[in-house]
């Protein structure tokens, strides 16, 4: 069978490589240019974070660094509670992802089955809190009243489920996996609990790996329930801690003139650190998620 | 399926309804606390301003918790020495819970909101004259003028100083809800002080350009005419004055454009006009808009015309204020900017004189007048649920001592001032302990807030801090004098809530409308007289500019006659 | 894993069954949906739908600490919207806040998917797993540090100034340009969300069967008629729920960004409802109920827009959220 496709394949390799090669070539330069526009930011705020404030802010930075300093990392660090901010990020992050996976995923795998019991209706269910919202005082008291202000399952409970993601897990969960398989898994006799745990999980590496990564930087860029939830210092995630840091611009406790520009001068000092702080570790560990994002996923599961 | 499905929509409403338990049914006001008890049980006396507030079963028994925001570099203020001084001199504890600033800013609204769980007050609460109407209406915050009694310093202030009294009594019922914050040095009104680079000027003077003026004039108090001006910044403009080879980095003129400090608006005091962020001030008692003055044209179109010949850096229209103080770091690039000292604008201050305001074509010399005001209402506000109040006003009363208002302000004494006083009474700092400098060393220890700080303070008291000492020195020198008797601050005074629903409707559409104009014509080079007249129709047509100003007047005259 | 093996089972020997059973069987088979959905309907219940009675807040005189449902709340029935009707800001206000949603939607929408499926069509999945990485980068960058580098590049002291100076001419300042606010700020977003974006559509791309493909190849297929034709169509139902869902959020934009970007040469264009609505509560009088009406008002739209596209897709394609 493989020895009489080989010659035909090779020419048609031929044919390709020409009409292809435009393709290539076009796709390449293509990605290339976004790949400069978004590089050049990156790498300004890379050497901004280690160059004399003042020379960053006259436009002096642009290629190179200038007045090469490491005080705002230096100050920074001198901020003991970043590291608990880290931890306390790790630990909430750590929990979303688990929580919200286990809510997310079997939903959006109902949500995709055209037998659930009343789909329209959990569909509307779902779709109505994306455009109304009590605002934020409601949702303070109801919080208040279930008591979880100042716990840090205020900040990781309305967190596990984003119907933005629920719908984009059902949309997969329709596309990628066939029927066939589902109905041979039926005809074997298994249950719906049998099928989604040795069926659907190990086919949706890819949904579940995506998933994962947008809960988790979800919980690692958000402050603002933080900010409002907890009452203790020591349980400030992260991005908290940064904003702490880097003092808000509309002082209105500064005293006098020069100290509020005293503080403005530290925030500028600090600005470019902490997006790097708060970013590197999350863009360190993407290569593991695109592991995940393997081709051919379904080979060798579907040969009738 | 239709039929669970509604039930199931009833009982989501039914539940969602129950949920606002928390915030139905009325709050209950503190049962008018016994002060007969307290006198009895616990020693509550308020009339000496020495002798603690309550006695040792008192310390031990009453607390308040206030809820305070707290700059970011400063400690907790519970572990600060002043507030600790404060709780042995009046046996009255104080539970401080702290947040920074950006919290706070949410968690306003949510305290009010959380009915059952509100601390007793509220400091640094940054209170708006709408909200303080609004919450005084629904009984919400203490009327603290019912309790003037036991506030001795509060009430000498308002007795002695009946405009304080004007700006923070609330319209609707003439009682006070909120605590103010007074520091008079006299700095806010006039945020611009013109600055000239000693050397560049000298060298416009050799090389002939710029005339009438010797070396000798070249000190702090130089008063240029516009013409000079022009000559000179022309010559900057022109010329490679920091010798780095480049003839186009020099800027002539800087500010930060429309900046709270450090604005344009003194140039347009050289046409006779006292110009400021809000374009509106008082003159002869009657609320005036600056953009209805004919001089305000002209004046705009001499500003453009010195933008479009490049006399005027063009990124003061759009440069933050950091960005301005970073370019004056390094290589020498200002000639003339406006800002409130030099030192933090410029790496050589010593190169740089201070200018008297520039004189117009017409000989007017005058500056901007802000509206900044020196009285902050709505520094403290008290919920009506605290429990003694009376105890916690004559607590607070005690912040309006000089000697308290001071250390509140800068620090405490043992930290930052010395035991002893000199030899006029006045406090004297202590030297900066290593590495910390003046401002580290007072936002660390100083809670900042509800002070009275005046002339009394300064002259018997505190000194101002050097640098603002050295801005009243320079703005009673070289800018003060320019301002015109005739001309007021317009303060924001107490509205009523009316007024300030017309305010609320028309400002910012005015605003906007005004700065959109401006900004166009200052850098497209001026505007044409038919675009005036369409601009003033404007103002009066869609934006009732009138309307406004009568809000204002009225609040005004109101603020004057109970003065 | 097996599919297909062992023997079938005897075929279940039904009697002919009454309406009623059936319709229990399939209840009875299919409830451990309903078990499987049922976290997600409580998440959302508690957290969701308890607050949801805050929208009353619109049709009253409401200060923080007032009821919201009891004899004591002041009820203003539709006056918060006539409010904001009535202002003489309501249309440019409005039309500002449409053209920056819709083109910020027409150029923000596209892109992520033409990334994904370039980066899918490279030939070394190496660079391309890189350039992912690469491009989700801006995601993490903060707002504030955004817009100040943008400033810094833009604007009148930044990185273009320097560029034109050098070559003589004059740069006015993007920052000053009312022309300028609206590219600014829809590419500056679109700059930093297409990678981010990208991410499902990448996922959705890797669970393409490699056995089209190869069909393709044989059927004679260029590698850019394989994007059209395998690549697009595997993608095609996340697109058009993604679609669906963005248009339902159209008119949501935020104070924070158009806020820290206006100047008062760009007023006129980056004056939008919700930065209106923010400096409006620093004058006068914080008014939470105005800026809960309106947010009603912006989420009525935004139903209407979902509707119809909701139904738009039904028609043209098999793919809809309902």
């Amino acid at each position: 069978m493989e020895k009489a496709l080989q010659p035909k394949k090779r020419k048609n390799a031929m044919r390709d490589t020409l009409g292809d090669k435009v393709f290539y070539t076009i796709n390449g330069i293509f990605l290339g240019l976004v790949a400069l526009i978004v590089l050049y930011p990156l790498y300004f705020i890379v050497i901004a974070s280690i160059s004399n404030t003042d020379a960053v802010l006259a436009g002096e930075v642009v290629l190179l660094p200038k007045d090469i300093t490491l005080d705002g990392y230096a100050k920074i660090l001198e901020h003991k509670e970043i590291w608990n901010g880290y931890l306390n990020t790790l630990i909430y992050t750590g929990l979303t992802v688990v929580l919200s996976l286990l809510v997310t995923i079997p939903a959006g795998w109902a949500l995709s089955r055209k037998t659930l019991p009343g789909k329209k209706w959990f569909m509307i269910f779902f779709i109505i809190p994306m455009f109304f919202g009590g605002g934020l005082i409601p949702f303070y008291n109801v919080m208040s009243s279930l008591g979880l202000v100042n716990t840090i399952w205020a900040i990781i409970l309305p967190s596990i489920l984003s119907v933005w993601n629920l719908f984009m897990s059902k949309t997969f969960f329709e596309s990628s996996i066939p029927n066939g398989l589902i109905e041979a898994a039926k005809i074997d006799g298994a249950g719906q609990w049998r099928i989604f745990a040795s069926v659907v999980i190990p086919l949706s590496k890819a949904v579940i790996a995506v998933m994962a990564l947008y809960y988790a930087v979800g919980q690692w860029n958000s402050y603002f329930n933080a900010m409002i939830f907890l009452q203790d210092e020591s349980k400030y995630p992260l991005q908290l801690v940064l904003k702490e840091i880097l003092i808000a611009s509309e002082s209105t406790v500064g005293g006098s003139g020069e100290t509020m520009l005293e503080q403005f001068r530290l925030a500028n000092q600090l600005k470019y650190v902490s997006v790097i702080a708060s970013s590197l570790p999350v863009l360190c560990l993407y290569p593991f998620v695109q592991k995940y994002f393997a081709q051919g996923v379904m080979i060798g599961s579907l040969k009738e | 399926m239709k039929k669970l499905i509604s039930l199931l929509l009833v009982l989501v409403i039914l539940l969602s309804m129950t949920a606002c338990g928390g915030g139905g049914g009325s709050s209950k006001p503190a049962e008018s606390s016994d002060v007969d008890k307290l006198v009895s049980e616990y020693g509550f006396q308020w009339t000496d301003p020495s002798k603690p507030i309550l006695n040792d079963k008192g310390a031990q028994e009453l607390s308040f918790n206030v809820y305070s925001s707290k700059n970011a570099s400063a400690k907790d203020y519970n572990d600060m020495k002043i507030m600790q001084d404060l709780y042995e001199s009046t046996n009255v504890f104080v539970n401080w819970e702290n947040v920074s600033e950006s919290i706070y800013s949410q968690q306003k609204n949510l305290i009010f909101g959380n009915k059952d769980q509100r601390p007793d007050a509220i400091y640094h609460a940054g209170m708006g004259a709408g909200e303080i109407l609004k919450y005084a209406k629904r009984k919400v915050l203490v009327p603290i003028s019912d309790y003037l009694d036991y506030m001795p310093n509060f009430k000498k202030l308002l007795e002695e100083r009946p405009d304080i009294k004007a700006q923070i009594v609330n319209v609707e019922d003439g009682k006070i809800y909120s605590l103010p914050r007074i520091e008079e040095m006299g700095l806010l009104q006039n945020p611009n002080i013109l600055f000239l680079n000693k050397a560049w000027t000298q060298a416009a003077i050799d090389a002939g350009t710029l005339t009438g003026v010797t070396a000798d004039d070249l000190k702090d108090g130089l008063a240029l005419k516009y013409d000079q001006m022009e000559a000179l910044l022309t010559y900057w403009r022109d010329n490679d004055m920091n010798g780095n080879g480049k003839a186009d980095d020099e800027r002539p003129l800087s500010f930060v454009y429309n900046n709270w400090q450090g604005n344009q608006c003194d140039l347009y005091g050289m046409f006779g006009i006292n110009d400021n962020l809000e374009h509106r001030i008082i003159v002869d008692g009657k609320v005036t808009y600056t953009v209805q003055d004919p001089r305000f044209k002209e004046a705009t179109n001499f500003i453009a015309d010195w933008v479009s010949k490049g006399l005027i850096d063009k990124a003061s229209f759009d440069q933050s204020q950091d960005v301005f103080l970073a370019n004056g770091k390094g290589t020498e690039k200002y000639g003339a900017f406006y800002w409130w000292e030099s030192e933090t604008v410029v790496s050589n201050p010593e190169n740089y004189i201070t200018c008297a305001p520039l004189i117009g074509p017409d000989g007017s010399q005058t500056v901007c007048i802000s509206n900044n005001p020196e009285v902050g209402a709505g520094e403290v506000v008290i919920f009506s649920e605290c429990q003694n109040v009376e105890v916690l006003l004559a607590y607070f009363d005690r912040y309006y001592d000089p000697v308290i208002s001071a250390q509140i302000n800068y620090g405490p004494i043992g930290i930052v001032y010395e035991e002893e006083r000199d030899e006029k009474g006045m406090l004297v700092q202590k030297p900066l302990p290593e590495g910390l400098t003046a401002d580290e060393l007072r936002l660390q220890n100083a809670p900042l807030g509800i002070i009275y700080l005046g002339d009394y303070a300064w002259n018997n008291v505190v000194n101002m801090e050097p640098r603002a000492k050295l801005r009243l020195d320079r703005l009673t020198a070289y800018v003060t004098p320019y301002m015109p008797a005739n001309v007021k601050q317009c303060l924001t005074m107490p509205f009523t809530s009316d007024e300030l629903n017309v305010i609320a409707n028309l400002e910012t559409n005015l605003n906007d409308h005004i700065r959109t104009n401006l900004i166009k014509w200052i850098l497209k080079g001026g505007v044409t007289d038919a675009e005036w007249d369409t601009f003033q129709k404007e103002l009066t047509g869609k934006c009732k500019i009138d309307d406004l100003a009568k809000v204002y007047q009225d609040a005004y005259d109101r603020f004057q006659s109970g003065k | 894993m097996d599919t297909v093996t062992g023997t079938l089972s005897a075929p279940v020997l039904s009697k002919p069954v009454k309406p009623v059973n059936r319709k229990w069987k399939h209840l009875r088979e299919n409830a451990p949906f309903l078990l499987m959905i049922l976290p997600a309907v409580v998440v959302v219940f508690l957290f969701c739908y308890l607050p949801i009675y805050g929208v009353l807040i619109a049709f009253q005189d409401f200060m923080p600490g007032d009821p919201i449902l009891s004899k004591d709340t002041i009820w203003v029935g539709f006056e918060n919207f006539s409010r904001f009707f009535n202002d003489p800001q309501f249309w440019p206000l409005m039309k500002n806040t449409f053209l920056i949603c819709i083109f910020g939607f027409v150029i923000g929408f596209p892109l992520p998917i033409i990334i994904s499926l370039t980066l899918n069509a490279l030939k070394s999945k190496k660079v391309g797993k890189t350039l992912q990485t690469i491009f989700t980068a801006p995601h993490f960058i903060s707002l504030v540090v955004l817009v100040g580098m943008l400033s810094l590049f833009f604007g009148s002291g930044g990185l273009l100034a320097s560029i034109a100076r050098h070559f003589g001419g004059e740069y006015e300042s993007l920052f000053l340009k009312d022309s300028a606010f609206r590219p600014l700020y829809i590419l500056s977003s679109n700059w930093q969300d297409f990678g981010w974006s990208a991410v499902i559509y990448i996922a959705a791309l890797s669970n393409v069967d490699p056995q089209q493909h190869e069909a393709a190849i044989l059927d004679g297929a260029t590698r850019f008629q394989r994007v059209i034709h395998v690549d697009l169509p595997a993608i095609m139902p996340m697109i058009s729920v993604m679609l669906i869902m963005s248009i339902g959020g159209l008119m949501g934009v935020g104070y924070e960004k158009a806020l820290l970007m206006q100047t008062d040469a760009n007023l006129s264009v980056s004056e939008l409802v919700s930065t209106y609505v923010y400096k409006r509560g620093l004058t006068g009088v914080p008014d939470q109920a105005y800026a809960s009406a309106i947010g009603l008002f912006n989420s009525v739209i935004n139903v209407v827009l979902l509707i119809i596209a909701n139904t738009t897709s039904k028609k043209f394609s098999e793919n809809s959220l309902w």
